[in-house]
């Protein structure tokens, strides 16, 4: 009897698809909230049409993230209502977007900001503005839920997201090692939020090399230490350890107090204080107006956008930075502002899947993996009994340069994501794709700065500092790390400096 | 033919895996300890198998016969041994025994499939190709096997109906084969009577494998079942024991009909008798209707609102002629507005006020059900409270989970409350306790509506009396972002049961 090999393979494979087919639910979803054509339009110098109305206003802010919306919010609080922001997008918010369906609110990025320090006046401001801190307490219901993260390690689960399982003596020597150091960081008060409040020369050193050097020159060669120390960067930074400065990398694990209370989240991320930010200062909030062009004139700078010019004294320039070349008249070209590429997506839940007998978490990561997990929406919500929900999974393409990670989100069509990330949760959910109803993806090219060596300290963004100029730059990757209490601090100060001047003038 | 043979070969080798799986998997979910189970059931299995291949030599004559009657063996008791170890589990002391038996017999006979299949087929082809060709096959059936059972099988038929299902898989090999080998076997006839008995058999056992699953689940609950439900939210079981009903939640005791009253009437009782006033009540779970037929003992009441998140639960309750015996078919009442809602929620989104609020929710034993202990939950339930009003809350047993309880009572002080603990005995539950809250302090009352069988005026005070090994001991409040409660509950009770 002969049996041909290959017949033999097909028939098996053919059951083993016809298995898999069976089950699975259809999974709607596409692109959403693709920005790069506009980008693309600015990049290759598209003309647009010439000015045909003229509005006046003494300030006007570009961009309607966090920076923009902060520096709005400062102005209205001071009694300045007579400013306009433009946003290019349908919504502001920038990276802290959120979008909503049936079951729940849920984030397009920036999820989440840990309780702040005493250093970080402004936003502990906002947050009394916004009933989050009251009489020096924390709202329960704005700190995360417990149990807040979980990581899936040799096929188990641990608390937390620092390896703990499986640990040598040497692995547990470098993490006490890299604690011990870290602590000492954090007591020079040198890694503050925010950043320009303690960044101090005698620490410049750690700029001029990259994090994996300086872990390797401390003597840590433990993979899971090298793991969690890139998970961290990829995180916080869209990089490897590689590719970060060393004092970037210190000011990750040195800048906050280490407490317990846990991060300040809502079911839509960040996207809750846009929303309250835009309560309050929604009607000076312009969407879909793309900035072309911004000059400086004798009296002032205009700012075109669709077919109007904004006659303005001052313009808080909230934007990132990457953009000012291309909109800024003879606006020198900048060489320390690396952006890394994410993506984002929302996948709709019409089940939970198999979780290997865990409760579900807030934030779930999984050791090993290139993407950098997941947060559930609906687990910051009151109800008790939950069916269905939305995750938010993050990707930061940190291997491999950010240009070519850049085509690749836009040489790939939408299957091959929803393939990726569903391939990548199957490792630990089996039955994802009987769960899966929908996935939406949200690819950004320039979704944060990066911290790389020698850009902390750099000359060329100390002079974007500036503030005796008619164009005040706002956006956190002045400060070379995209974290909502940057893109506020700069957003507010910026603020403060065209009222005080405005005033001055006046 | 060939094909026909060797496909036969790997259906005997994937219902002998099933066997296996079916036992290890059955023995992990009754008696736990699942890396026990299936090594020592593998490890069993395997040498009953070598068993099996030594004692294929004691066989000589009629193989093809033999070998039939094994498969039909095999069909029979492989396809009825998880109905077999269920019952086992739920009417006999010795599962063990039974199972391990289960265990060798079918171990011997898979062990005996193989060798006298080769010996079979030997003389059609050559040594080598023959076992090359039905180990293959062997191998390849056992791996279809290992991804069946967790991916459909078990899901889809459970465990019951697909031992069965290869039952029908051996039976039907066993039909097959007096076909196949019709010109070397000698009372065929006789061979498939049998197998269509055999087949019919487990026909009949594949249909009616609910009614054994629920007869075996009738004796693991020590009672009749007379009710149960898997709704959206729970599994709701409702037994009885001659005039004793006792409704079980997601397998935990809600009440026993015998005692309930002790229960209800400490819940309600001490707090609402002494609200000077009370037009409006608001119970928050309770969907057994118990609580609320006492409070219906009060003529001045005027409205009681009950949120309870199951609808299926509470339209139980108000039509099941034997429950709404027991709550004195409370649900009817005109005066009684059900609300199937999740409560934090709607206490978020309600601005009504009431003079006394009932917490009735089952004990924390999850994060989710954590939620409902939180000085959030709390804050959010005393914004309800009338100027004179009193809240009163479930809080488990001070005895059994000393820090569970006084977790309880501290975070409702973190919430700005006062409180006022208390305790009684009901026999089912053991020592339970309660937490009266309020704005302002509490004072005892002194008249209680008349009829009641446990709570008494004299006796009021003494409830608010604990003893050393209940005494209060300094918790932690229960937030949102800590819920220390859950863990609490898990350690005390992890104490008991050792």
């Amino acid at each position: 009897m002969k049996l041909g090999r290959r017949k033999f393979l097909r028939a098996g494979s053919a059951a083993l698809v016809g298995l898999s087919l069976k089950t699975d639910r259809p999974i709607a979803g596409s692109f959403v909230n693709d920005s790069f054509q506009m980008g693309h339009l600015l990049r290759d110098r598209a003309s647009f049409p010439p000015a045909k109305h003229i509005e006046k206003f003494p300030i006007v802010i570009v961009g309607g993230g966090i920076a923009g919306l902060s520096a709005a919010w400062r102005l209205r609080k001071r009694g300045f209502t007579d400013f306009v922001l433009l946003e290019m997008n349908p919504q502001a918010g920038g990276n802290a977007r959120w979008g909503e369906n049936e079951i729940t609110a849920y984030p397009w990025a920036a999820h989440y900001v840990p309780v702040p320090g005493p250093k970080a006046e402004f936003v502990r401001e906002l947050f009394e503005d916004l009933g989050v801190l009251k009489n020096g307490q924390w709202e329960e219901r704005d700190l995360c839920f417990a149990p807040q993260e979980r990581l899936f390690l040799y096929g188990r689960w641990q608390d937390g997201l620092e390896p703990a399982v499986g640990l040598t003596q040497k692995d547990r020597d470098q993490f006490q090692h890299l604690e011990g150091l870290f602590a000492k960081f954090r007591a020079s008060g040198e890694f503050t939020i925010p950043l320009e409040l303690g960044r101090s020369s005698k620490s410049q050193d750690l700029d001029r090399l990259s994090f994996s050097d300086w872990l390797q020159q401390q003597g840590c060669d433990s993979r899971l230490v090298n793991w969690y120390m890139n998970y961290a960067c990829r995180d916080d930074y869209g990089a490897f350890a590689k590719d970060t400065s060393a004092w970037a990398g210190a000011h990750y694990f040195s800048s906050r107090e280490v407490e317990e209370k846990g991060p300040l989240t809502w079911p839509e991320g960040n996207g809750w204080i846009t929303r309250r930010l835009l309560e309050r200062v929604g009607e000076n909030v312009r969407t879909n107006e793309m900035v072309h062009r911004i000059a400086e004139t004798k009296r002032g700078v205009s700012i075109f956008a669709g077919d109007t010019e904004f006659q303005s004294e001052f313009v808080i320039f909230a934007a990132p930075t990457f953009l000012a070349p291309y909109l800024v008249e003879a606006f020198p070209r900048l060489n320390d502002f690396v952006y890394s590429p994410w993506l984002t997506a929302n996948l709709t839940l019409e089940r939970l899947p198999d979780s290997r007998g865990a409760e579900p978490t807030w934030d779930t990561v999984f050791l090993d993996s290139p993407t950098l997990g997941y947060v559930d929406a609906t687990h910051q919500s009151l109800r008790t009994h939950i069916d269905r929900t939305v995750w938010t999974f993050y990707w930061a393409l940190a291997d491999g340069i950010p240009a070519q990670n850049r085509q690749l989100l836009l040489d790939k069509d939408w299957n091959y994501w929803k393939e990726a990330i569903l391939h990548d949760l199957e490792r630990v959910h089996s039955d994802i794709r009987q769960c899966v109803s929908r996935i939406d993806v949200m690819r950004m090219g320039h979704a944060m700065i990066r911290p790389t060596v020698g850009s902390v300290f750099s000359k060329e963004r100390r002079r974007l500092t500036r503030r005796d100029t008619r164009l005040l730059f706002a956006n956190s990757d002045l400060s070379s790390i995209s974290i909502f209490e940057e893109a506020q601090y700069h957003g507010v100060l910026a603020a403060q400096t065209a009222l005080d001047r405005l005033h001055g003038h006046r | 033919m060939g094909i026909l043979l060797f496909i036969s070969v790997l259906l005997v080798a994937a219902c002998g895996l099933i066997y296996e799986l079916v036992a290890g998997t059955l023995a992990s979910y009754l008696v736990g300890d699942s890396v026990f189970q299936f090594s020592t059931i593998i490890g069993t299995y395997l040498f009953a198998m070598g068993i099996g291949s030594a004692l294929s030599r004691y066989l000589n004559r009629g193989l093809v016969y033999r070998f039939v009657w094994i498969e039909l063996l095999l069909g029979v008791i492989g396809g009825f041994s998880s109905a077999l170890l269920m019952m086992a589990f739920a009417f006999t002391q010795g599962f063990e025994l039974i199972l391990y038996a289960l265990v060798i017999v079918m171990g011997v006979l898979v062990g005996l499939e193989i060798p006298l299949l080769m010996r079979i087929v030997r003389d059609r082809y050559e040594f080598r190709d023959v076992i090359a060709h039905v180990l293959t096959f062997d191998y390849l059936g056992a791996l279809g096997a290992s991804l069946l059972f967790p991916i459909l099988l078990v899901p889809r038929l459970g465990l019951v109906r697909s031992a069965m299902l290869f039952g029908l898989v051996n039976a039907g090999v066993a039909l097959w084969t007096t076909y196949l080998f019709s010109t070397q076997l000698s009372g065929a006839r006789t061979l498939r009577v049998a197998c269509v008995v055999v087949i019919c058999g487990l026909g009949i056992g594949m249909a009616d494998a609910r009614r054994i699953t629920a007869t075996a689940e009738d004796n693991i609950y020590a009672d009749d079942i007379i009710f149960a439900r898997d709704t959206r939210y729970q599994h709701l079981v409702l037994t009885r024991f001659k005039d004793d009903l006792r409704l079980f939640l997601n397998s935990h005791l809600q009440f026993s009909s015998r005692d309930e009253y002790r229960y209800h009437e400490a819940l309600i009782h001490p707090g609402l008798a002494a609200v000077p006033v009370p037009h409006r009540v608001l119970v928050l779970g309770g969907g057994d209707g118990l609580a609320v037929r006492e409070i219906l003992k009060y003529p001045q009441i005027e409205s009681i609102t009950l949120v309870d998140l199951d609808p299926e639960m509470t339209k139980l309750f108000s039509t099941h002629p034997m429950l709404t015996k027991l709550n004195d078919k409370s649900f009817l009442s005109p005066r009684v507005h059900i609300i199937n809602a999740d409560a934090f929620p709607w206490v978020d989104s309600n601005t009504d006020n009431f003079d006394f609020i009932v917490i009735d929710f089952p004990d924390p034993t999850n994060y989710s059900l954590g939620k409902l202990y939180t000085t959030a939950f709390y804050r959010a339930a005393s914004r309800h409270l009338s100027a004179q009003g009193l809240m009163v809350v479930q809080s488990t047993s001070p005895m059994f989970a000393r820090d569970s309880f006084w977790c309880i009572a501290q975070t409702l002080k973190q919430a700005g409350l006062q409180t006022y603990p208390y305790h009684v005995y009901v026999p089912s539950f053991g020592e339970w306790g309660f937490v009266l809250a309020g704005t302002h302090e509490y004072i005892p009352p002194i008249s209680l509506p008349s009829g009641l069988r446990f709570i008494n005026v004299e006796g009021l005070p003494g409830l608010f009396q604990f003893p050393p090994d209940m005494a209060p001991l300094p918790m932690p409040p229960n937030q949102l972002n800590s819920q220390v409660l859950v863990r609490t509950y898990e350690n005390d009770w992890k104490d008991i049961s050792h």
